[in-house]
């Protein structure tokens, strides 16, 4: 295999071709418009997978590379973007290339007829852009902009029938969701960037890096650079963890996914299942060494918490793509869960094996959704062609659909032979071993999940019950065509232990495992008979149970009015609760705001121009009344005494002597008399 | 070569000139003439661009030598006696602070001119008002000498006046009023601290006072006696003369930038001018508002402004939220931009604030960013009015369908608007609001909860920009005026692509590439930080 090994920069050239590839695609479409979207972007996205198995042969379990460039300078800091090649990079760029070009395959005849299809693949390729460069930056500023890039292509591909209101309502929605993480994601950068002045992972989170050598002292948290109360160190690791909650949805950030389905199937598949929504792992995977035991224990809570409730709210929903979307959220909560137990590798396994199992699980529900859409329009029938209720009898229908979705059920389930039995005792067995150690709450944690899982048995036994048996509502639907069927038979295959170990039913021996957690470091335990045993003697037991609920020709009504059916059925009432207190409040603060700057601060504005109007009035009336006044007055007072002294002026000689006299008369009486 | 910043200052005022005696039969030809003058000083800018250099020698900022493209001569020269010899120097310079902003004004004037082609009346007075105006941003942005600054300042508010109380909407003249008696307002007392400047500041050269701004920044070319002068603090009123003259000067550019609560001009005077000053204005005028505090405000009372950092950096983060939120409740899609500027400059305040070199990087490259950006939304705006003579949100829905490349150009700009990384937004915010946040590792001026609550800006802008979009251009098509708005709602146009790219790779350019703009002006940036933190 000499052939196949690569120096170190054309390992890095390689994985550029792998990141640029799709983005060429979202150019070239969008500039070609109508024609051969299909061609350029499954070229560009089998490009992409070769150039990252390449650098997978390479890099896997041998190096570490990291090269970079000066990106810009401010100040005196120095920012450089480059790559970082590790394990969990090069794992992350199969994964999202090979799944990706599966999904471009299927979505040919998925999408087929679709009149703006070509911006489908544009947007396609946007997002396997934004997600090959998140998973190989090596600096926290790049990933977050690869970050809000996956959310944008999110955002786009949600929205992709614009014309629906709930699709555009719903891809509103998760970006804005998506942005509140942003916000935790973004302090968290400025924590790190004010603690390090820098964002090179490899020089923050290596053995020995600045994370590393940070120490704590008396309640401060030391770096070369600066020092401040330890608080901090919690809050970063907290705020990097808000950013990795609303992408990989976990409570109470997760509302935004179910709401996603609005998108195409596909898209579901692919974005909303297994590449994005593991994001949010990926990050906790690369900003690990900064989580400290608060964090941490939040970490765990909050997963476990999410795994949870998302798989009780899955147990009553009856559209089919709302009930993988909730066992979604709840499979990413058993990732995270892993993730605050210490369980990095394990977390890591889980989200490689959910990748394909809940990607065959989407497309192959896709297959049914597009079958029965095209049996209704053939048909000219009024029906909701994602509602399970309304769906059985597909197993002799549809029987690679019903094939494939049974092991992709299996696999969700945890039961033996398929690749999420492996990874899900994995999680199992080491919180039952990290629990070990602790009291109190904690003990809780590993029946949880244990409980989870039971769930988790039930919702998807009921969902495959209620579409493949029972009586069959639709005479003459078929099994989807073969360029659909085959990516599923694809998916099916790796659904399955082999891929992953060479053991089915213990992960010890999984070599992926393995490239995360040294082989023999942790002992073997009673746990490792005990868990996989009960687990799947009762697992059996509840797909039985289920069996008989939901996959009788004349299945058994329950009721649907319970307060708890309620509860679970509205999805806990989160969106409400939600809508109360954030969405109204927020819009009527913006009106209070707005009235206040009309009324009150322009009011303030107009008041003055309209005191200072009142005050010229009054002055002009001063200045009309009483300044000019003044002077008119003085002029006619003048002009009053001119005119009563003209009286005078008759000119007859009469009027003079009798004047004369009298004034005479008047003073001598007034002298004599006084 | 000597005489290039007086050649882009002075080439609108020729060519306004040359219209206004130019008869009218050549009344199509005015707006060639606005454009060809607009391109020129493009490429004068951007040839200055390219030969600017970044070293620290040239950093400028408070050293005259190491200005580019220095022209000085000895303006005005009066005796009167007692009082010396007046001085004022026609000074023009540029620095890595006012540079980019020679290339932004011409690019801003080039969009303004294309998107003045909807103006049918008195295109005379319209296009020798608009270049009267070009001459004075750019000389603003070039003045060195605080008279010939003021000169120029001035000079912005008299073809604004006209141009939105002639050319504008309905309550035209109430805006224009309110517009130009609310910077006047500012001004008025600008001028009295320029004189008190003046008066404390000696030229030691020639030992006469002296309007030169860089000497100003000097503290040893001020008087020991005189009212300003650093050396014996005096006191105005009860507070420090410096602290006064700092907070007035502050106001003046503040209203401009604008800043809440002075804000209130910029939603009416936005709604009721007509699209190109629509587009001068969020482009350029709020941008001199910024520069008038890094350059002067700053630059001349540094002990001041470190003083008022933290009510700066509040007003900043008021301004980010409330413009925000304010932006929210509008209806109509013009005002909802023109809040949006408040917020989005609420970030310049924000980054200058911090006295970090991330933070004052950050806070240039948001005004040349929002410069590029507001340009671009508001001449969204300007086409979707200039069709159908509406612009309340609600009357739209589902453009999507009926101007599909409209819609492209509306999701690149509300896109890059909120902070969208791949676009200049995103920088300038993210370094804005680092800055912040380090501050207070730094040099203890900012609280870091200053810069977690500006963060939740950006939350906000989304929530408008995405609001907006999903209410006007998804969903299916209903329009208020039916099928004659169909006929008239028409795809965007030649003309208006030319406007329209430009802005936007810009806006793409800045977002990958902010050393453009970093690389320029770091030097400038450090000897600011020099300066103000002594």
């Amino acid at each position: 295999m000499d052939f196949l090994t690569f120096s170190a920069n054309t390992l890095c050239l390689l994985s550029l071709i792998a990141l640029v590839f799709p983005f060429s695609s979202f150019l070239v479409i969008l500039q070609l418009k109508k024609s051969q979207g299909a061609t350029i972007s499954i070229f560009n996205i089998s490009v992409s997978l070769i150039a990252s198995l390449l650098v997978f042969i390479n890099v896997w379990n041998s190096t570490t590379l990291q090269q970079q460039v000066e990106w810009f300078q401010v100040g005196t800091v120095s920012i450089s973007a480059g790559i970082l090649l590790n394990n969990l990079s090069v794992l992350m760029m199969v994964l999202v290339s090979a799944i990706s070009l599966l999904v471009h395959i299927y979505s040919i005849s998925y999408m087929k007829g679709d009149e703006n299809i070509y911006k489908y693949w544009a947007y396609l390729g946007l997002f396997c852009f934004s997600m090959m460069g998140l998973v190989i930056s090596d600096s926290l500023l790049l990933i977050y902009m690869f970050w809000e890039l996956v959310g944008m292509s999110s955002y786009l591909l949600i929205g992709f029938w614009f014309t629906k209101d709930a699709a555009s309502q719903a891809a509103k929605k998760a970006f804005i969701m998506n942005r509140i993480g942003d916000l935790g994601f973004l302090t968290g950068l400025m924590i790190i960037y004010s603690q390090f002045g820098t964002f090179d992972i490899g020089r923050l989170f290596n053995v020995g890096g600045l994370v590393d050598s940070a120490s704590i002292i008396n309640g401060f948290w030391i770096s070369e650079s600066a020092s401040v109360p330890v608080i901090w160190l919690t809050i970063a690791g907290l705020a990097f963890f808000i950013g990795a909650m609303t992408k990989s949805a976990q409570f109470p950030l997760h509302t935004w996914l179910p709401d996603a389905m609005q998108g195409p199937t596909s898209v579901s598949s692919l974005i909303h299942a297994a590449t994005m929504v593991a994001a949010g792992v990926f990050l906790l995977g690369r900003v690990y060494p900064l989580f400290d035991s608060i964090a941490l224990n939040t970490i765990t809570v909050v997963g476990v918490f999410t795994a949870f409730m998302a798989a009780t709210i899955a147990l009553t929903q009856n559209d089919i793509k709302r009930i993988l979307a909730y066992s979604t959220i709840s499979q990413l909560g058993f990732m995270i869960a892993a993730m605050g137990i210490g369980a990095y590798g394990e977390s890591i396994f889980h989200l490689a094996t959910h990748a394909f199992f809940k990607c065959l699980l989407f497309l192959a529900a896709g297959s049914v959704i597009h079958q029965l859409h095209h049996y209704k329009e053939h048909h000219s029938l009024e029906f909701n062609h994602q509602d399970i209720r309304l769906m059985g009898g597909l197993r002799k229908q549809m029987p690679i659909a019903f094939i494939t979705m049974c092991i992709a059920a299996a696999a969700l389930a945890g039961l033996p032979f398929t690749s999420g039995f492996l990874s899900k005792d994995a999680i199992l067995i080491t919180s039952f071993e990290w629990a070990e150690g602790y009291h109190g709450f904690k003990k809780l944690v590993p029946f949880v999940l244990v409980l989870t899982s039971w769930l988790t048995v039930f919702y998807i036994g009921r969902l495959i019950f209620k579409v493949f048996f029972g009586k069959s509502n639709y005479k003459g639907v078929k099994d989807a065509p073969w360029p659909m069927t085959r990516i599923l038979l694809i998916l099916a295959f790796f659904s399955l232990f082999p891929l992953f170990s060479v053991n089915p039913l213990s992960y010890d021996n999984s070599w992926l495992l393995q490239g995360f957690v040294p082989a023999g470091v942790k002992p073997f335990d009673i746990f490792h008979l005990l868990v996989p045993i009960i687990v799947t003697g009762i697992s059996a037991i509840i797909v039985l149970i289920s069996y008989k609920l939901y996959g009788g020709t004349a299945t058994k009504q329950l009721p649907e009015n319970g307060l708890l059916y309620r509860f679970s059925n509205r999805a806990w009432y989160l969106d409400r609760v939600y809508d109360l207190l954030f969405v109204r409040s927020i819009t009527a603060l913006s009106i209070i705001s707005h009235k206040f700057d009309t009324l009150i601060v322009d009011g303030l504005v107009n008041s003055l121009a309209g005191l200072a109007r009142i005050i010229s009035d009054i002055i002009h009336w001063f200045d009309r009344h009483v300044v000019d006044g003044l002077v008119n007055g003085i002029a006619s007072l003048a002009s009053k005494t001119g005119d009563f002294a003209r009286q005078f002026q008759t000119g007859k000689l009469q009027h003079y002597l009798i004047t004369m006299l009298t004034l005479v008369v008047t003073f001598f009486i007034i002298t004599y008399l006084i | 070569m000597n005489h290039l910043l007086s050649f882009l200052v002075f080439l609108p005022l020729v060519a306004a000139l040359v219209i206004i005696l130019l008869p009218s039969g050549f009344r199509d030809r005015f707006k060639h003439i606005a454009l060809g003058t607009s391109l020129i000083q493009f490429f004068v800018s951007v040839f200055i661009y390219l030969n600017f250099n970044n070293s620290a020698a040239f950093a400028g900022v408070n050293k005259e030598s190491q200005f580019q493209f220095v022209e000085k001569m000895a303006w005005i020269r009066l005796d009167l006696g007692s009082i010396g010899k007046l001085e004022i120097d026609y000074l023009l310079g540029i620095d890595g602070f006012s540079m980019p902003f020679l290339v932004l004004s011409s690019l801003i004037m080039f969009v303004a001119t294309l998107a003045s082609w909807e103006i049918k009346a008195n295109l005379k007075a319209f296009f020798a008002l608009l270049l009267l105006l070009n001459t004075a941003v750019m000389g603003v942005f070039c003045a060195l000498d605080f008279f010939l600054f003021y000169i120029f300042y001035e000079l912005m508010l008299l073809p604004l006046y006209f141009l939105i109380g002639m050319w504008g909407g309905v309550r035209r003249e109430y805006a224009a009023m309110k517009f130009f008696l609310y910077t006047l307002f500012g001004s008025v007392f600008m001028l009295l601290v320029i004189i008190g400047l003046y008066f404390s500041v000696l030229n030691p050269a020639t030992g006469n006072h002296t309007f030169n701004m860089i000497l100003m920044m000097d503290p040893g070319s001020y008087l020991g006696s005189s009212v300003f002068s650093s050396v014996a603090p005096q006191s105005l009123l009860g507070i420090s003369a410096r602290l006064l003259g700092f907070i007035v000067l502050f106001v003046a550019f503040a209203i401009k930038v604008p800043i809440v609560p002075l804000h209130t001009w910029l939603p009416d005077a936005h709604v009721e001018a007509p699209t190109p000053v629509s587009i001068i204005l969020a482009g350029l005028l709020l941008k001199v508002g910024g520069y008038g505090i890094l350059r002067i405000c700053y630059s001349i009372f540094p002990d001041a402004a470190i003083q008022s950092a933290w009510w700066i950096g509040l007003i900043g983060v008021v301004s980010i939220l409330y413009g925000a939120l304010n932006a929210l409740a509008q209806s109509d899609l013009k005002r909802l931009i023109a809040y949006s500027s408040v917020s989005h400059m609420g970030f310049v305040l924000l980054g200058i604030a911090s006295g970090t070199a991330e933070g004052v990087s950050g806070a240039v490259l948001q005004m040349i960013s929002h410069g590029g950006l507001s340009a671009m939304l508001f001449f969204l705006v300007g086409m979707l009015y200039n069709r159908v003579h509406d612009r309340e949100i609600a009357n739209f829905r589902g453009l999507a369908l009926v101007m599909p490349q409209y819609t492209a150009f509306v999701v690149i700009a509300f896109f890059a608007s909120l902070g969208l990384p791949g676009f200049s937004a995103f920088m300038a915010e993210a370094f804005s609001l680092i800055g912040a946040f380090t501050s207070q590792e730094v040099n203890g001026l900012l609280p870091r909860w200053m810069a977690i609550c500006g963060s939740v800006g950006i939350l906000l802008s989304a929530a408008y920009f995405l609001w907006t979009l999903q209410r006007m251009y998804f969903g299916q098509t209903r329009l208020k005026g039916g099928d004659k708005w169909l006929q008239q709602l028409k795809d965007v146009n030649t003309n208006e692509k030319f406007a329209l790219v430009p802005l936007a790779i810009l806006a793409v350019l800045l977002g990958i590439f902010p050393s453009l703009v970093f690389s320029k002006m770091n030097a400038s940036v450090l000897a600011f930080i020099q300066l103000i933190s002594g």
